[in-house]
């Protein structure tokens, strides 16, 4: 019987689901993290009849035809694009974009790969680079001597020293956005790589092409909602439990099937 | 003739049939835009000529549920759902076919397209260009579509000329082979996504009782085997 099968797709289905949930919960104070959600499609469909088909020698056409559907898949597990509530941090290397941008970092084998999080730190060097040490394109130098750094809105970074009145631009910070930031690739460490589903990526100034100005001493906090992801944790409990009867059912149908003599 | 085993064994493959959509409709509980199904047995009379007519029973009408899916709030900017009655437009090598699931995305290209990469059509059946550097795209009730304020398209909502006559297709679409026509005020709905309309109460209960007529027809089989096997014994005995 076809349904068993058709059963086990739409358990599998739920089992990516509640998969999906948990990395999101797991992920619920990664910084600049955004919500996964799984999304599903039937499956193909097996023509018994054809609506349309012509049913009588006289030319008369089947209003419906009977096509028996083979079960589910996973359509996408597509990012949830929605900007993370904004923390306080007061750290000077603290950067959040409020908008659609990433921040481009250079990665160690010298590829470019995309991120969120604007928790930078200040290499041994001087760059600034994130959490894992990779610097951020462009790179900017801080001195040594520099007393306080400040950085605002479209990126440009001042440093202030103790001789100095003035301070001194030390460099800006440049967006990067995608055409399609959804078919962006996830490698980890809150880092994304370009597809060529997501198209090239385009550079821009923070405050222009709609990609985000930033803010100093704040970081984007993940965008789960808690309370979502336990809904949907429910949801997808019982639909694998609703399937989980179906193949109950099917399996009596077939003992009842083989216990005829 | 054992006609009477005959009769019940086409209810018990259409029985088996209709398990089958049921098992499909609760796999797709979870797909968005995904429309119930259902099977409709009839009456299938068979005469030879100089017989008494047979009646059999066969799994042979479709019927689609068109009733409205509850709405999820996803917030999505490309996350779309048609309130009342239409469907989205998306173009496939095999043609244009209709949609309710709404979940789309711009592609590399800027088009706007759904999860299969198949391009979704504006009201005159032209791709939607979004601008990649577009602040914020918001989409009316109408589905007019504006980036920054300025006016880029229109999202097109469309109606099968007969509903019935429409053809699933993997991907939660729908082939209409008499056409499609524009639905004049269609309401669009942008940030939510409407569930599948699979009632889960329903399919659960339509499946204890499909099991239990099967399980029924079997035993009809059965008891059928016995009233033979008597009679031959009975014969024998004479």
């Amino acid at each position: 019987m076809q349904a068993l099968k058709i059963a086990a797709t739409g358990m599998s289905a739920q089992q990516l689901r509640v998969d999906t949930i948990s990395n999101n919960l797991a992920n619920m104070s990664t910084t600049g993290y955004n919500a996964r959600r799984a999304e599903f499609a039937d499956l193909h469909y097996q023509q018994v009849s054809r609506a349309g088909a012509v049913s009588s020698s006289d030319g008369s056409l089947l209003p419906t035809g009977v096509q028996v559907g083979l079960g589910v898949r996973a359509s996408a597990i597509s990012l949830h694009l929605e900007q993370g509530a904004l923390k306080e941090t007061g750290g000077d290397l603290d950067v959040a974009i409020e908008g659609k941008g990433y921040f481009e970092v250079e990665m160690p084998n010298g590829e470019p790969a995309y991120t969120r999080d604007g928790g930078f730190k200040r290499s041994a060097d001087g760059l600034i680079v994130t959490n894992d040490g990779f610097a951020v394109a462009p790179q900017i130098t801080i001195p040594d001597d520099a007393r306080s750094i400040s950085i605002n809105a479209s990126g440009e970074v001042y440093a202030y020293f103790d001789d100095a009145v003035e301070a001194e631009l030390l460099g800006q910070f440049t967006l990067v956005g995608f055409s399609n930031a959804k078919g962006l690739e996830a490698i980890g460490g809150n880092l994304f790589r370009e597809t060529e589903a997501s198209g090239n990526p385009f550079v821009a100034e923070p405050g222009e092409d709609g990609l985000g100005t930033l803010s100093q001493g704040y970081l984007e906090g993940s965008s789960v909602d808690s309370v979502r992801e336990i809904t949907e944790l429910i949801e997808a409990q019982r639909g694998y439990e609703m399937n989980a009867k179906v193949i109950t059912a099917v399996d009596q149908m077939l003992s009842a099937t083989t216990a005829v003599r | 003739m054992d006609n009477s085993i005959y009769t019940s064994l086409t209810r018990q493959s259409g029985l088996n049939r209709e398990m089958t959509v049921i098992a499909n409709n609760i796999a797709n509980a979870a797909t968005t835009g995904y429309r119930a199904e259902g099977v409709t047995f009839t009456e299938f009379v068979h005469a030879e000529p100089g017989t008494r007519s047979l009646s059999m029973a066969k799994a042979n009408v479709q019927t689609t549920s068109m009733v409205q899916g509850a709405m999820t709030k996803t917030g999505g900017t490309f996350d779309f759902a048609v309130e009342g009655d239409g469907f989205f437009m998306v173009e496939t090598p095999n043609g244009e076919r209709l949609t309710r699931a709404g979940n789309f995305t711009p592609n590399a290209q800027g088009d706007l397209v759904n999860m299969d990469g198949h391009l979704v059509m504006d009201a005159g059946g032209a791709p939607i260009f979004i601008p990649p550097d577009a602040g914020t795209i918001d989409v009316g009730t109408d589905g007019t579509i504006s980036a920054d304020g300025q006016l880029v398209g229109q999202i097109g909502v469309f109606e099968p000329v007969d509903r019935n006559a429409l053809n699933r297709e993997s991907g939660v679409l729908f082939e209409s082979p008499e056409g499609a026509e524009i639905v004049e005020n269609p309401r669009v709905v942008q940030g939510f996504l409407e569930n599948s309309n699979v009632n889960p109460i329903d399919q659960i209960t339509r499946m204890i009782q499909v099991q239990r007529a099967y399980e029924m027809g079997q035993s009809f089989g059965e008891t059928e085997d016995n009233r033979i096997r008597e009679a031959l014994r009975a014969i024998k005995g004479q």
